[in-house]
């Protein structure tokens, strides 16, 4: 729904006038983290590969690209593919923002 | 497809954002909101700890009377020989200390659903604002003519795992070659849909790899068709030619009897004596402590609001996991987990007034049918129609590549590593 990205969009930008950038990107991270509540369950939530890959400290860019890629059924594991149908554009960039914000595993 | 969007997250309140971020919550009357939390596995670990954490301000009980958990989920991986019971065995300890969460050792007997107490097996009682079940599952110990409780140890279910899982693997591992091993599989619905087919392939391949290859494994299913049944199948036949043989209740018309003594399993088409192992899987029902709190229909589970998992039956409560009637869901570990984060976030809109979102579930089920080779099913899943729904499903295909099935074994191990992780730490 674009209208939606361009009025959250819109928000973010005035939540970023009126407060600084800082909290629009800590509203971000905050969703990102309520959202991550799914992708644990698989990968683990200390950046640990067990057999799943780590997906913490990832640039937000290369996470939005990967994940895109899965919603557009582009790259072939069909458990991403379904979990990533489903989020939105604005989802998708809070998850990214909450996974870079994470230190990648030691 | 239900969007959420960022807007209505942090646009909800300041007070919202605040909470999420800094752990600052609104709670009800002077002291803090109890949460009691009946059942420590997949659904009652992952509940309390969604509900407990970030600092919600919500005080969390934990009633579970095992200290450790021993996961159904990867048992049967137990029994081909893949994994030790060790690794299967979880504790506790970090919930309480990562998260406050009070660990309860005991068994809850009773839910008094008008003072919203529970009572402990010591007679002491625990308040609650609100109440998550998440028991699992009792087994029908009538629903095997000649089979009950006191035949668990000669003719095991294997069920739950633990003590059933040691005696399972003790006599899988005693059966000889040319042995026929008869599986009494269960009736729709129970835990862990595709659970009887890889438990097979288990079996199949620890008799394989002992030399065994002349034993045979006869499943005797209520049911027309199960969970996989083309990627299983088409498995059994390329690792296991000749060693499993499914029969479905059309063909051997019935389970008449069975006789632990002589492990014999009669139906109304063949009978089986001297089996070398009769397994007996049987019918399944929520957990006790449910039924018993009138929270489960005839059906024998308890149905929910498929947008928020709290129970049909009282608005004070939740039920996840196993017990509940999850719609299009399998009643598996993955799903409780999913059902769980959905009930914690809806406990915590309702406690700590944290903002909440349209329920949405997940669920994956892996199986392994030989070393490297394993298949999985899963969908997503939303409140739709009066149920939870499907919206997108997968399975496995026939014909995979060998690199496709050794992949999806790596993400079979790799989920456990992340589920447990995600329950227990």
């Amino acid at each position: 729904m674009p209208g939606f990205r361009r009025a959250s969009r819109l928000f973010a930008a005035l939540l970023a006038t009126a407060a600084g950038a800082a909290n629009a990107h800590a509203a971000d991270i905050a969703f990102g983290q309520y959202l991550a509540g799914e992708c644990v369950t698989c990968h683990r939530a200390d950046g640990q590969d067990k057999g799943i890959p780590s997906i913490v400290g990832w640039p937000a860019d290369q996470f939005l690209a990967v994940l895109k890629s899965y919603k557009d059924k582009d790259r072939p594991n069909v458990v991403m593919q379904t979990i990533a149908a489903k989020f939105s554009e604005d989802e998708m960039a809070a998850l990214a923002a909450y996974y870079a914000s994470q230190p990648a595993k030691k | 497809m239900i969007k959420l969007d960022r807007r209505a997250f942090i646009g909800g309140s300041a007070t919202a954002l605040g909470t999420l971020a800094f752990g600052a919550p609104t709670v009800l009357g002077q002291g803090k909101p109890r949460v009691v939390v009946i059942g420590g596995g997949a659904g009652g670990a992952t509940a309390a700890k969604y509900i407990a954490k970030d600092a919600s301000g919500i005080e969390v009980t934990l009633v579970e009377p095992a200290k450790q958990f021993i996961t159904c989920f990867h048992s049967n991986l137990v029994l081909g020989g893949y994994k030790k019971m060790d690794a299967i065995t979880h504790t506790y300890d970090r919930l309480a200390s990562a998260y406050g969460i009070k660990l309860n050792h005991q068994a809850a007997v009773s839910i008094d659903r008008d003072r919203k107490q529970v009572k402990l097996a010591d007679g002491s009682v625990l308040d609650y604002d609100r109440l998550v079940v998440s028991p699992g599952i009792d087994l029908k110990y009538d629903s095997v003519p000649g089979w009950g409780l006191a035949h668990e140890e000669t003719m095991p279910h294997g069920w739950k795992a633990g003590r059933q899982t040691e005696v399972l693997k003790a006599r899988l591992d005693a059966v000889p070659d040319g042995g026929v091993i008869v599986m009494i599989a269960p009736p729709n619905p129970y835990r862990c849909p595709p659970g009887p087919y890889e438990r097979v392939s288990m079996m199949a391949h620890t008799l394989k790899a002992a030399g065994k290859s002349k034993a045979k494994i006869i499943i005797l299913d209520p049911k027309d068709a199960f969970s996989k049944q083309g990627v299983f199948q088409e498995g059994w036949e390329k690792h296991y030619p000749g060693m499993v043989e499914w029969i479905n209740a059309k063909i051997y018309d019935g389970i008449k009897s069975v006789d632990p003594k002589t492990n014999t399993v009669v139906t109304g088409f063949e009978s089986y004596t001297n089996a070398a192992l009769v397994n007996v899987i049987p019918a399944q029902m929520a957990g006790a402590i449910a039924r018993d709190a009138g929270l489960a229909n005839d059906s024998g589970f308890c149905p929910i609001d498929p947008a928020s998992m709290k129970s049909a039956k009282d608005a004070n409560i939740y039920v996840v996991g196993d017990a509940c009637i999850p719609g299009d869901m399998p009643k598996s570990a993955f799903s409780a987990n999913s059902q769980a984060k959905v009930a914690a976030l809806m406990v915590r809109g309702e406690l700590a007034k944290t903002p909440t979102f349209p329920a949405r579930y997940t669920n994956t089920c892996w199986s392994l049918i030989e070393t490297d080779d394993t298949i999985k099913v899963g969908g997503r899943y939303e409140a739709k129609d009066g149920k939870i729904t499907a919206v997108e499903t997968f399975v496995s295909k026939p014909g995979e590549t060998a690199q496709v099935r050794k992949e999806t074994s790596t993400e079979n191990i790799g989920w456990y590593s992340g589920i447990t992780a995600d329950m227990f730490s």
